[in-house]
């Protein structure tokens, strides 16, 4: 450890992605946008900068806290970095695309960049990769991006995945329909953030036992929503659960083993959604992998609201650490003195090709030294345990 | 049932443990004979449920332990839940003990004529730093908090600070030490928490037991 390396400590939440997890990510990248393509859903790159206001309009609205800004020094406005790729898109969809034939398939992979990480996401930079169905508000267009999420995380071998379902409009549309205050709702809502059924008690009458059996009915689908449906709730809360009913069903009976919970309660992190949302679990994973759900784009940039889109986003560097062991590449070294057209065919072959650039006295030692387990002899591929391919 | 499929509950030591261990054990939990033996020094213990452990850990790492994955299951005050705010914690269940009160407390003779409505700083000891912030930050007042891990109520006799937020149950170790309540921030109590991937994850087991520990209670 030297004066340098103390010096050339990253700041808190950054870190250098060097071998073999920086592979692995691009390989996973490139998975889940070839499943997405796969599917009609077009590659789009929006800039890692852009004015603070457009960055902030529609589902962008409630990011403020979490950007940092920095000043352009040729127009003198203010820039922020984006915290989160959704708002971009939806700008997109609503200006560069607002013509475009509707329903919209659009797909991203990129860098975001936030002011503080939480603890059990530390990381301040890291990939978001998801993919939005803007223009279609339907349960098809619901079940299309789920649908969608499940088979690009399946492919790539996630074990376990679970989808939780959520209706975050839920809890607002019960808290209306009870006629609570502004005061009392905002009781409500601390109390269902922490999901702590102990704040909502004081509340009284119909609407604390509502939510209370509402807090308890979270978990797997079919009892959740037996639940829900003994709760004789308001029409227009029961709608919203009817709408959470049909994903569910039709997700169910596309992957029948998929394993599904519902949490009527939730929508802490689901500010700007205004329907049916989801997230993404791994059996063995302490975090989500990723989320999304129904919102609206500020389709006039004045919040005056417009088309309804979904999606969703995967945080590539929760899923990285969720997924099993990738197969390491088969490695060869090429002694100086190999062939030149030599190494072409194997790398074709799907070989990765090290080579030595001055002679050495024993090629098996130099493999192993530079981390290759096969060494190319006499026009031959021999791997360094058996000596012989 | 597989290791995969295996739970851990976080236990707080101390005062609580005393009432929480019924409840365990009404829930059909009966932990080895270690867990009573106070010469062990054993940290975690099997139960008479193959798949079941206990940990008995401070109050605070009760939260920790459980916002992280490493136990699915816990018991902690909302003190403590109110003071980390972790998005990964839920409370389904308040197991109705550990009663006590969150308050601001000061020395009797600076009571007498001390009026909370007209305090613009206030300078603090407390174990809650963040809670106490936010606490004064909502009524608009600027609070600096000194962070101390016990003892509290010596602060004010020593010329720390003039101030403490601290837990309060009878009011007795206040009084013996010269202070007043002259402000309640919240009724506590203790709860059942959950983390919140283990609860998608594994929504019948860890349901199951949430649901025990809800009959238990209720049932009182």
């Amino acid at each position: 450890m030297n004066e340098y390396s103390q010096r050339a400590l990253l700041p808190e939440g950054l870190h250098d992605e060097i071998m073999p997890t920086a592979e692995a990510e691009a390989r996973i990248v490139h998975a889940l946008t070839a499943c997405f393509a796969s599917h009609g859903y077009d590659l789009v790159a929006p800039p890692l900068i852009e004015f603070e206001e457009s960055l902030l309009s529609g589902p962008g609205a409630v990011r403020g806290a979490h950007m940092f800004r920095l000043m352009d020094p040729q127009g003198q406005a203010t820039l922020a970095l984006r915290s989160d790729i959704t708002p971009q898109i939806a700008r997109i969809a609503a200006t560069r695309l607002a013509r475009a034939e509707r329903p919209l398939r659009l797909a991203y992979s990129g860098q975001v960049l936030r002011v503080r990480g939480n603890q059990l996401h530390p990381e301040r930079q890291f990939t978001q990769t998801g993919a939005e169905l803007v223009g279609v508000d339907t349960t098809a267009a619901n079940v299309e991006v789920i649908l969608l999420a499940v088979e690009a995380l399946n492919a790539l071998g996630v074990e376990g995945l679970s989808v939780d379902l959520i209706q975050p409009t839920l809890v607002p549309a019960i808290c209306d329909a009870f006629g609570l205050d502004a005061d009392t709702a905002l009781k409500v809502r601390t109390a269902l953030d922490a999901k702590d059924v102990g704040a909502l008690s004081g509340l009284g009458g119909d609407a604390e036992h509502v939510l209370a059996r509402l807090l308890a009915a979270a978990g797997p689908a079919d009892a959740a929503f037996n639940v829900l449906k003994s709760l004789n709730l308001p029409a227009s809360a029961a709608q919203k659960c009817a709408d959470l009913w049909d994903v569910c069903a039709q997700i169910t009976a596309a992957v029948p083993d998929l394993k599904v919970t519902v949490d009527p309660g939730e929508f802490r992190g689901f500010r700007y959604h205004t329907g049916v949302c989801f997230s993404f679990f791994a059996a063995h994973g302490h975090r989500e992998l990723g989320r999304g759900g129904r919102y609206l784009i500020d389709s006039a940039g004045n919040g005056s609201g417009g088309e309804s889109a979904t999606g969703f986003t995967i945080a590539t560097d929760s899923l990285l650490r969720v997924l099993p062991d990738l197969t390491p590449p088969r490695r060869l070294f090429m002694p100086f003195d190999a062939a030149a057209d030599a190494g072409a065919k194997l790398r074709s072959e799907g070989w990765q090709t090290v080579a030595g650039l001055e002679p050495v006295a024993d090629d098996f030692a130099e493999a192993e030294r530079l981390g290759c387990d096969h060494v190319l002899r006499d026009s031959e591929v021999v791997s360094c345990g058996g000596r012989k391919n | 049932m597989s290791a995969n499929e295996s739970l851990v509950i976080a236990l707080p030591k101390g005062r609580i443990l005393k009432e929480v261990m019924p409840l365990v054990r009404k829930a059909g939990i009966e932990p080895e004979a270690a867990f009573d033996d106070p010469n062990s020094r054993l940290l975690r213990f099997a139960t008479n449920h193959d798949n079941v452990s206990l940990i008995r850990v401070r109050s605070f790492d009760v939260a920790t332990f459980v916002a992280f994955g490493a136990a699915q299951l816990g018991v902690a005050g909302n003190d403590v839940l109110m003071e980390f705010d972790y998005s990964e914690l839920f409370a389904p269940v308040d197991l109705n003990i550990g009663h006590c009160r969150l308050v601001v407390a000061e020395p009797k003779e600076m009571s007498e004529h001390d009026d909370p409505r007209r305090w613009s700083h206030v300078r603090v000891a407390t174990k809650y730093p963040t809670l106490t912030r936010k606490h004064f930050a909502a009524r608009g007042v600027q609070a600096e908090c000194i962070k101390l891990n016990g003892a509290m109520e010596l602060a004010p006799q020593l010329g720390l600070c003039r101030r403490i937020v601290d837990l309060v149950s009878t009011g007795d170790t206040l009084k013996a030490n010269g202070l007043v309540e002259v402000e309640k921030i919240a009724d506590i109590s203790s709860r059942l928490v959950v983390n919140r991937a283990a609860s998608k994850t594994l929504p019948e087991l860890v349901g199951g037991w949430v649901d025990r520990f809800r009959e238990v209670v209720n049932g009182d």
